[in-house]
């Protein structure tokens, strides 16, 4: 219903002495900017309120509301603040606004204490109006927004690579779910184990920040570095995480949730076979154009790769660029990138037809194949080998022409 | 890690400076409003009150005059016990929806500092705290405040690559640690794509447009080959009169190279200066004085607090071989238990967070050992 709500949930007098002259009401109004009211004030309350100072509204708790939280037996549960926020006056009202919306699934005292309105002499607990004790009375609410329906339909929808043969120095995983999750504490999620079923220890590089993408539907895992080099400590100590000619199982447990609190689906699973260590720098000009598109054509091209790339660098770090005439500087073609046969076919599928001329296929030299090789440099180097690491940020060019 | 070597010598030099009018300058390029954060993880304090606070989701570090520039008036030790559920009750949410990012000291007003999301999804708010005198947390209003920002540069592509390929982008970069040093602001992240461990300097105050410089760290890991394990947690220290980085990695080796090296382009070689052991994570760093000797303290995720003489390190030699256990800069463990977040308060206490009973974190003050 999109009509304007102002609900009146759950409200609850405390204090026997109700009289229909107490007409102190909490109202809880849940709309966007969820806020809660005090109704039944007197014309010298409101006016009253209404000059006070902001903060000496805050610091009165006429109006308070608190987040009730479990208090475990035999405990002392330390004195807990009440939620923050901004006191006004709007219309007949008094009305508190949370600094945050409230949350679904929290359960919100609020609390409207009639003796620290202003100008009482008698604060905290004395009966001194003459309308009657229950004018003195706090007045107690409770509220609880429900959490939305938990749909239970949050999957994992795909890992990558997606192949079903990775290196033994295998250095990513890409978890790609179906909806928003929630962080922290992700790693207790993934288990990496062995054929006969042992887990294997502590494969992952954990990272208090965990690699999410801004959607938080994508969290990358990287393997331990020191358990996929040679010659590294972890890796005398413990061993590789992976071994040629083994198979292994990557499972997503459904005690991960999704950013709405609920557990996955299902457990996700993924089994693949570990071939030999690859440490050969990707070399686009090794890649092949499988399909020339033709002028006057919106047509893909299709570029074949050698080995398996990182499928978020190869969407990322890989584009097409036209050569203009008179030696004047490279122009970027606009289109749509796909990748797909396991993260070897890369296809580009333009905005704009093709047009005659000379094109580039350009990619940056920060990609990556599944071992996090770079073009020119392997992902451990060899210091005693003399090899060079190339730090400038390049790109490599693979002409081609549209005919 | 938090408070650079002797930043309160160094705070209370910039106040006395200040008083003179010297220092025009530190938040005079500011501007007054809201920095309208993204997102919250690493803090750190630099001169003069000045929080640096590093926003991931915007991949920008901001610079808050917190205004927090009054010496403290006791030196009272800080407590908060159950600071998570205190925090929930703040901000109006359930406890396991709060996650304490990072805390720093103001090494001023020795006042605590921090860094809170509110929720664990892509909304999550985030949130700058206080503790009070009192124990309480209170939120550090950020509406009207003089700052200023610096975007970190994307990822490091040509300008032809990917700008035109149609798709959102994902790329992120985690911010592992920040820290203020000689006029600069050091930050230390990982991207979740490309594999590389990067560390900006950006001089500070910042320029209009501030791409800071960037650098590849590589250390000699057992002389054989270089890794790009990702800077977990690092601390300028000075040895002899040179401004260095102490970096621990996440596998935990201590490498140190010279501040001065983070030129842009650069190809640092680390110097690895101790081994603290595997299974391990790095949590934080701070440097303090006791009895006129420098120390390290080192909060570790599996390997406990380790407290190392930072004599050592002057002279120290570079481990080139294969280690088997622990090697290099001798530590003595220091029995602190559940440690997840770490600063200095002052020369002789540290303020920590750690794990109580039930998933109660607790702010205390610890004697440094």
């Amino acid at each position: 219903m999109r009509s304007r709500l102002r609900t009146a949930l759950a409200v609850l007098f405390l204090g026997a002495g109700f009289t229909a002259r107490a007409e102190y009401a909490i109202r809880w109004i849940h709309e966007r900017a969820a806020a809660i009211e005090v109704d039944g004030l007197t014309r010298d309350n409101l006016a009253q309120l209404a000059a006070a100072k902001p903060r000496d509204l805050a610091s009165s708790e006429l109006l308070t509301v608190h987040v009730e939280q479990p208090v475990e037996r035999g405990s002392t549960a330390p004195t807990m603040p009440s939620v923050a926020g901004t006191w006004k006056i709007v219309g007949d009202a008094l009305r508190f606004e949370p600094r945050f919306p409230f949350a679904p699934g929290v359960r919100y005292r609020a609390e409207f204490q009639p003796v620290r309105l202003p100008g009482r002499p008698g604060a905290h607990g004395e009966t001194s109006d003459p309308s009657g004790a229950a004018r003195t009375d706090p007045v107690i609410s409770y509220f609880e927004l429900p959490r939305a329906p938990a749909t239970g339909a949050t999957a994992v929808v795909q890992v990558f690579p997606s192949g079903d043969v990775l290196p033994e120095n295998q250095l990513k995983f890409y978890v790609h779910f179906s909806a928003p999750m929630s962080r922290g504490g992700i790693y207790e999620h993934v288990q990496l184990r062995d054929r006969a079923g042992n887990l294997i220890e502590l494969p992952f590089l954990e990272l208090d920040e965990e690699l999410w993408d801004p959607a938080m539907t994508r969290v990358t895992l990287l393997i331990d570095p020191g358990r996929i080099k040679r010659g590294v400590k972890p890796l005398e100590d413990m061993g590789p995480v992976f071994e040629e000619g083994k198979t292994y199982t990557l499972a997503i447990q459904p005690s991960w949730r999704d950013a709405g609190g609920t557990p996955l689906a299902t457990t996700f699973v993924k089994t693949f076979r570990i071939g030999p260590a690859d440490r050969t720098p990707p070399d686009p000009n090794r890649w092949t154009i499988q399909s020339e598109p033709r002028t006057g054509t919106a047509e893909p091209l299709i570029v074949g790769f050698d080995e398996p790339i990182d499928r978020a660098l190869a969407l990322r770090l890989i584009g097409i660029a036209r050569v203009e005439p008179g030696g004047r500087p490279l122009s970027a073609v606009e289109g749509e990138v796909a990748l797909d046969d396991h993260e070897r076919r890369w296809t580009f599928r333009p905005v704009e037809p093709w047009s005659r001329g000379a094109y580039r296929l350009v990619v940056a030299t920060t990609i990556e194949d599944l071992a996090g090789n770079n073009i020119g440099k392997t992902f451990d180097v060899e210091l005693a080998a003399g090899a060079q690491r190339q730090l400038a940020t390049s790109t490599i060019s693979v002409p081609f022409d549209v005919k | 890690m938090k408070t650079h070597t002797r930043c309160l010598v160094l705070s209370l030099l910039a106040c006395a400076l200040g008083a003179a009018g010297a220092h025009a300058g530190i938040t005079a390029g500011m501007k007054e409003g809201n920095p309208a954060l993204k997102s919250i993880s690493q803090l750190a304090f630099g001169p003069e009150g000045v929080l640096f606070i590093a926003d991931t989701k915007a991949a920008a570090i901001v610079a808050v005059a917190t205004g927090d520039t009054q010496p403290a008036a006791s030196s009272a030790l800080i407590k908060a016990t159950a600071i998570n559920q205190k925090i929930a009750a703040l901000l109006g949410a359930a406890a396991d929806q709060i996650v304490i990012e990072d805390l720093a000291v103001n090494p001023i007003s020795r006042q605590a500092y921090l860094a809170i999301s509110r929720g664990r999804g892509p909304d999550a708010a985030p949130v700058l705290l206080r503790i009070k005198a009192d124990g309480q947390p209170e939120i550090v209003a950020l509406d009207r405040v003089k700052f200023s920002r610096a975007e970190l540069p994307d990822a490091p592509t040509d300008g032809m690559v990917g700008q035109a390929n149609r798709q959102r982008n994902p790329r992120l970069e985690a911010i592992t640690d920040i820290a203020y040093a000689d006029g600069r602001v050091v930050v230390a992240g990982l991207s979740n794509e490309e594999f590389s461990s990067t560390l900006r300097a950006i001089e500070f105050p910042f320029k209009d447009v501030t791409r800071g410089t960037t650098v590849e760290i590589y250390h000699g890991a057992h002389g054989a080959y270089e890794t790009r394990a990702p800077v977990r947690t690092f601390v300028p220290y000075k040895v002899g009169n040179q401004s260095h980085l102490l970096a621990a990695y996440t596998c935990t080796p201590l490498v140190q190279f010279a501040l001065s090296d983070l030129k842009p382009g650069a190809k640092i070689q680390g110097k690895t200066i101790a081994e603290f052991g595997n299974r391990n994570r790095p949590l934080d760093i701070v440097v303090y004085q006791k009895d006129g000797k420098d120390y390290l303290l080192l909060a570790n995720s599996a390997r406990g607090v380790m407290k190392v003489a930072a004599e050592q390190i002057t002279g120290a030699s570079s481990i080139t071989s294969k280690v088997d256990g622990t090697k290099g800069l001798a530590f003595e463990k220091i029995d602190w238990d559940g440690i997840n977040q770490l600063d200095r308060l002052d020369n002789r206490h540290a303020v920590v967070i750690r794990a109580g009973a039930g998933g109660i974190q607790n702010l205390e003050t610890l004697a440094l050992p």
